[in-house]
């Protein structure tokens, strides 16, 4: 569906020139939920805004369903953009339009005649559930009602390909879900592929098939939301897991424990039911006691979190902790308090 | 009292004229400058870096010619375009001649006020259009104009007050109008009472002005 190759885009500024984009490949398959996260300033509304032309590509191709949009001549790059709808995190609606008004104004752009334009807007005003505000302006809505016609205006010309820039961030963890819940739909009904960008793992969680984490400019890793999930491997991603999946714990926990080495043992979908403790306590011949644990759940599958103390002999508590990753269980050791202890590693 | 109002009343055919006048010589020139003046404001402001239409030559161009517009002062400017006047009008006297003096000093005023309302507009919204395929005449329609109107109204108001002020002072080289009659009975034949009822007519004018404007723009106003 897209295909981006070596994309590159430099801002020149007076004093000095920011790589916003420094090399980005990405291929996004048609049907999917494509999630980009990154911190501030990593690049990523540059990246979605290359994708329909609002940002000049510095070099490098964008290839939707094999053509390249960076060559089109200024009135075919209208028409395409018409198949390509967009979401923005301030919505961005016309003041001076009611939601009517804003649902039909890509409709005129398009040219497409009153009659018709007037049974798409009802039927697209229904979809995104504001069928009893059809006539009321934006400045009566609440955010995720506005961000509800923002989809609705977006999905006007039956575009192939929807990009959204932060469309959750303004708005509370309720609208929030909700408009994820509409994109998902959406998604599944128009058979639409989604890009969209985000700062909220959370964000990922609940929509996205697939991610990328941008930094710097560059994309650092990438794969399944699921298998990023299980099997961070850069720091910044780990860090972005542990935004939304709490890893901190009562601190009473730690206050009582009988000095055995503590450890933090998460696990993703099938070792949860496999017998993994008692094969430990039996094997290595430790005891080992079940402080804490919590079980979330990313996209149906169960992602759980453990905090156990092993007493034993040393030597058998580290065969104890191989054996666990062994089994595919991510392990650290914690220090005393409950920190990550940096001077142990296993 | 109604001794003064008496003998004023003598004089209420003179002073229906000079609001006729008045009405005519802001009406005429209130038009011109919209006309001209809405374009105008409206290429100065997407020439503008970053806008739709982007080209600093241009820009650079008109900005300068509402600059250099704005800062002659009217009473000067009055004088200076008298030659002008005769070539278009006919003769530099009377209330049609006044006209062109007063059109061309609302022209870059109304054309920095568009200016100014479009540069309101949310970038944000411009930029959703131009995500949507609109083209820079689309932009400027459905989005710029629509979106600025209430602003732009505001302005156009501003303006009309501005030449009625004017135009009383184009009264005192003929132009005709209340500002004629202020200064030909009230000041040079010590008629107070005419005076003042001149200056009562313009501030109620002024007033009905503003009204209307606002009124008109909270009409347009959805924000
Ligand atoms: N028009 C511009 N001119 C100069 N530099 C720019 C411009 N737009 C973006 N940049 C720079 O490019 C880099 C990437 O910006 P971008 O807006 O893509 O980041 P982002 O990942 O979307 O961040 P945020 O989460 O804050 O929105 C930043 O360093 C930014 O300062
Ligand atoms: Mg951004």
């Amino acid at each position: 569906m897209i295909e981006i190759k070596n994309l590159v885009k430099k801002y020149k500024t007076r004093q000095e020139e920011i790589t916003a984009l420094n090399n980005i490949n990405l291929k996004i398959n048609e049907g999917e939920i494509f999630g980009i996260i990154g911190p501030s300033g990593a690049g990523k509304s540059t990246l979605i805004r290359t994708v329909n032309l609002l940002e000049k590509p510095s070099s490098g191709e964008i290839l939707i369903n094999g053509e390249n949009i960076t060559s089109l001549a200024p009135d075919l790059l209208r028409k395409r953009r018409q198949k390509i709808g967009m979401i923005f995190q301030h919505f961005n609606l016309l003041n001076s339009r009611t939601v009517r008004g804003n649902v039909s104004f890509p409709l005129e752009i398009a040219g497409v005649a009153k009659a018709e334009r007037e049974k798409r807007v009802d039927r697209l005003i229904e979809l995104v559930g504001l069928a009893d505000r059809a006539d009321h302006y934006p400045a009566q809505l609440s955010g995720g009602q506005k961000q509800r016609v923002g989809i609705a205006r977006a999905l006007a010309n039956e575009p192939e390909l929807l990009l959204s820039d932060e469309a959750t961030s303004s708005l509370d963890p309720e609208s929030t879900g909700s408009i994820l819940e509409l994109l998902a739909r959406i998604r599944d009904e128009m058979k639409l592929t989604i890009l969209l960008i985000t700062h909220e793992m959370e964000v990922i969680k609940q929509v996205c098939d697939r991610v990328a984490v941008m930094e710097k400019g560059r994309i650092i890793e990438e794969g399944k939301v699921i298998d990023l999930f299980a099997n961070p491997r850069q720091s910044l991603t780990r860090r972005f897991i542990k935004s939304i999946i709490d890893f901190n714990f009562p601190e009473e926990l730690f206050k009582d424990h009988n000095g055995g080495e503590l450890i933090r043992v998460s696990f993703l979908g099938k070792s949860t039911h496999q017998p993994l403790i008692s094969s430990l306590v039996k094997t290595f011949e430790l005891d080992a006691n079940i402080l804490y644990g919590k079980i979330d759940d990313i996209q149906g599958i169960p992602f759980g979190t453990l905090i156990l103390e092993l007493e034993g002999e040393y030597n058998q508590v580290l065969k104890g902790i191989n054996y666990l990753k062994g089994k595919g269980l991510t392990v650290e050791v914690l220090s005393d308090d409950g920190a990550l202890d940096q001077a142990v590693q296993v | 009292m109604t001794e003064l109002l008496t003998r004023l009343s003598r004089y209420n055919q003179l002073m229906l004229a000079g609001i006729n006048e008045t009405l005519y010589m802001v009406g005429f020139s209130l038009l011109i400058a919209v006309i001209i003046g809405l374009p105008l404001g409206f290429l100065t402001a997407i020439t503008r870096k970053g806008h739709i239409m982007e080209n600093t030559p241009v820009h650079k161009v008109l900005d300068l010619v509402i600059n250099i517009g704005r800062s002659v002062p009217f009473i000067i400017l009055m004088v200076a375009v008298i030659p002008l006047t005769r070539v278009i009008v006919g003769t530099s006297i009377g209330t049609t001649a006044a006209i062109v003096p007063l059109a061309l000093a609302a022209i870059p005023f109304v054309g920095r006020i568009v200016d100014n309302a479009l540069q309101e507009v949310s970038p944000g919204v411009i930029e959703a259009a131009q995500a949507m395929g609109a083209t820079p005449l689309q932009i400027v329609f459905k989005v710029l104009f629509s979106e600025s109107l209430p602003a732009i109204i505001l302005g156009i108001t501003l303006t009309a007050i501005n030449l009625i002020g004017y135009s009383a002072m184009a009264g005192a080289i003929g132009g005709g109008g209340l500002g004629d009659i202020a200064i030909r009975y009230g000041y040079q034949r010590f008629k107070v009472g005419i005076m003042i009822e001149t200056v009562i007519i313009l501030v109620i004018l002024v007033q009905l002005v503003q009204w209307l404007g606002n009124l008109l723009a909270k009409r347009f106003d959805h924000r």
